[in-house]
């Protein structure tokens, strides 16, 4: 029941994620911050089996940061991409799978922005949008419609509370607000939270 | 391991860590050395030879003829507020429809500045907060100041995390008070750790939240969150029948926790029952 | 299952292994004696030498095993390709070189299975240089004998040039030598390597003329050396070893103008002979 949302732009990356924390059927915690900054230019949102998320995503963030601290250098989002891959992999075919699903949105001074898409099987796909959870059922399609190579940043955050807004209009469970940030040459912008807006009919 | 060295025993038990692959650096005489201090620091060990992980259907299959149902009926909360932390339980323990006491002590005080409440499986939550307990201790004597709440959640959280699947079951709060003041943190089996200014755990949860959170406030006196505590307890007792016996309430203050009251559930029912007459 | 030692057995193996490390222990001078004879072994190998210039970096290593009965089936003798990005030549024993560059494609090849991109050179050379560093502490082993040259690129620094010692140590440099004779090189390029102003083409003609005035020969010839250069073209990594006409090339171009340096050199003298 969780959701992860992801978009590139022509020089960022866009990223959502909703804050429920929950177990069985209750909601625990409304505001639970589900991104993980592994570096500057580099983002990592996940969701799935709890527990297994904060341990998977805090061992890459601190293996992507010891690669900086050895190298002098920190690694491209595309190489931190595959070695996060190669873990999860790994770590599927062990005795304690990470059942978790990942997006990557990270910032590349040559590459430019670049969204990953990953689940828990460990397949990973470069993207242009991306999203994890039911809410993708809903909102994929309106990415297919909107979604253009070019959209610039206003757009872009109209686009994602365009599928937000749909999520609560068609999707049973209730996701009530959204934790935003932007990946882009200048680094995690925290773009706050948003919540559905009502429909206006 | 004192015994298996006297007999010149040389254990292959499995550790589940990735310590034992380090310690094929060192040459056996050092690795024996080095084999002794992880035992030291990981005295639970998994048993080797036997998948745990596949056996633990066995357990926890409803139709196995194992008979041991682990019990999970229990009603637990805290919250935060301006004066501190308030933790309140109810005393129930049972098994199956059995109630096997009505006075159990749900709440495990760590040390002086830390509280840890039993929810899931009793064994268990008492064992690994007591093993917490061990580790604080060592903590303030390596680093000459009390551990944080977030770093005493964290431990558990990771210990239980290492047996994930294994059939742990508990959920906890760790509650404290460290220099960022008052603590409360959630940790449960699935090795999940969060922070908030309330939960409720147990099966009594859900009517726990619904009083709660009608009356919950951050600027709420002492009293009145003492009432609010007992209160939540009493009407998830009432609902729920795997929980009931008394509410045992703290209070989390700056100097350390204090035992507020133990009071019997069917005191509260009535005084709530009067209160409810006379205002009518 | 694994071995179960008796505790006699265990008694044995510690005995064993005092006696072992021996030669990697520290001498009452402070020195490591194996550390230092596999330098030695170096320093009697074939020359190699490392030009880093504005477009490209280069290679060059004298060829030894000259006997016109060898079949020429291997091309290259002394300089190995890694990956696409580097390469790299040998001093010292070539069975041990032999085991190293297996260690470095190794690398390099697990690195890029992790990430799905090429190793940045550094990171390949210390790697390479923790196992050689392991021979020089752990007892019972014997240092690899070798030194090695590094020549490479990548999407940090560009081209780059390592070198790196049995001890484990390495280092970067612009221009170095190592092998017979190599300290003379290395002043020699310490005098002509003129910094960041250096194309491949002038390196070329630098690393000929080094090596014709160090090699213990009268004349350099094209079967006895062999130069690699590495250069990037579009956007692709390009590492190629010289052909026999390129080098014999290079030669005649240095000893024509050598050949007019003694021409000037004579003329001035009869000039002063003259003029006094």
């Amino acid at each position: 029941m969780e959701c992860l949302i992801g978009l590139q732009g022509k020089d960022f990356v866009l990223v959502a994620s909703d804050t429920m924390s929950a177990r069985s059927i209750v909601s625990m915690k409304q505001d639970q911050d589900k991104m993980f900054p592994l570096s500057d230019k580099l983002l990592m949102l996940v969701c799935g089996e709890s527990g297994d998320t904060a341990q998977f995503a805090e061992y890459i963030a601190k293996n992507i940061q010891l690669y900086k601290m050895r190298n002098g250098y920190e690694l491209s989002p595309s190489a931190a991409a595959n070695f996060t891959r190669k873990q999860l992999a790994d770590a599927l075919r062990s005795q304690t799978p990470y059942q978790v699903n990942l997006l990557l949105a990270g910032y590349d001074k040559e590459d430019g922005p670049g969204l990953f898409y990953m689940d828990y099987l460990a397949s990973l796909n470069k993207v242009p949008f991306g999203v994890h959870g039911y809410g993708g059922f809903f909102s994929l399609s309106v990415m297919d419609r909107f979604y253009r190579k070019d959209i610039t940043q206003p757009e872009a955050m109209k686009l994602l509370q365009q599928c937000i807004d749909e999520l609560s209009k068609r999707f049973i469970v209730n996701m009530s607000s959204f934790n935003v940030r932007m990946v882009s040459k200048d680094g995690i912008q925290n773009l706050g939270v948003i919540k559905p807006q009502p429909a206006s009919v | 391991m004192a015994l298996g060295s006297i007999c010149g025993l040389q254990t292959m038990t499995k550790l589940n860590s990735s310590l034992r692959e380090n310690c094929n650096l060192l040459n056996s005489q050092d690795s024996a050395f080095v084999n002794e201090a992880i035992y030291g620091s990981e005295n639970f060990v998994t048993p080797r030879d036997i998948d745990i992980l596949s056996n633990q259907k066995n357990l926890t299959d409803k139709d196995s003829n194992v008979k041991i149902h682990f019990d999970h009926g229990t009603t637990t909360l805290a919250f935060k507020f301006k004066h501190g932390v308030i933790v309140a339980v109810d005393s129930r323990a049972t098994a199956g429809p059995y109630i096997a006491s009505q006075t159990v002590k749900k709440v495990i005080e760590i040390n002086p500045y830390l509280l840890g409440t039993m929810a899931g499986g009793a064994a268990d939550c008492s064992f690994w907060e007591r093993h917490l307990a061990k580790e604080c201790r060592l903590h303030e004597l390596r680093n000459k100041e009390r551990i944080s709440v977030a770093a005493a959640s964290k431990l558990l959280a990771n210990t239980v995390y290492n047996y994930k699947g294994m059939g742990l079951s508990m959920g906890t709060m760790i509650v404290g008070w460290d220099k960022k003041g008052p603590g409360l943190y959630y940790v449960d089996s699935d090795g999940e750790r969060m922070k908030n200014n309330m939960f409720s755990v147990g099966s009594g949860s859900t009517y726990a939240y619904g009083v709660l959170d009608s009356g919950y406030k951050w600027n709420l006196s002492v009293e009145e969150a003492y009432d609010l505590g007992k209160r939540a307890i009493y009407h998830a007792t009432h609902r729920d029948a795997y929980s009931g016996g008394v509410v045992n309430l703290y209070h989390m203050k700056e100097s350390g926790w204090i035992k507020v009251s133990q009071t019997d559930v069917k005191e509260l029912h009535y005084q709530y029952q009067e209160e409810k007459s006379r205002r009518r | 299952m694994e071995p179960k030692l008796t505790p006699c057995g265990q008694f044995i193996i510690f005995q064993a292994r005092r006696y072992d490390s021996r030669t990697t222990i520290f001498s009452p001078e402070g020195r490591l004696y194996q550390v230092e004879y596999a330098m030695e072994a170096i320093g009697h190998a074939g020359t190699c030498l490392g030009i880093l210039a504005k477009d490209g970096v280069l290679l060059a290593a004298e060829r030894r095993n000259t006997n016109k009965l060898l079949d020429e089936v291997s091309f290259s003798e002394k300089i190995y390709k890694l990956y696409d990005d580097m390469a790299c030549s040998v001093a010292g024993i070539t069975a041990d070189a032999n085991v190293l560059t297996n260690d470095l494609r190794l690398i390099a090849q697990r690195y890029t299975l992790q990430y799905q991109e090429p190793i940045p050179c550094e990171q390949l050379v210390s790697s390479l240089c923790d196992i050689k560093q392991v021979y020089t502490q752990f007892g019972g082993k014997r240092p690899f004998g070798v030194s090695l040259l590094y020549m490479g690129w990548d999407r940090h620094y560009g081209f780059q040039l390592y070198q790196s010692d049995p001890s484990g140590n390495y280092g970067g440099w612009k221009a170095t030598c190592i092998g017979n004779n190599s300290a003379n090189a290395v002043s020699m390029l310490k005098q002509e390597y003129k910094e960041g102003e250096t194309s491949l083409q002038e390196a070329l003609a630098l690393a000929v003329k080094v090596l014709s005035k160090t090699l213990d020969m009268t004349k350099l010839t094209p079967d006895k050396v062999e130069i690699a250069t590495l250069t990037r073209e579009n956007g692709k990594t390009k590492i190629g070893v010289l052909g026999v006409n390129e080098v014999e090339k290079l030669i005649k171009v240095y000893q024509e103008e050598e050949a007019k340096i003694e021409a000037e050199k004579k003329k001035e003298a009869e000039k002063k002979k003259s003029s006094s």
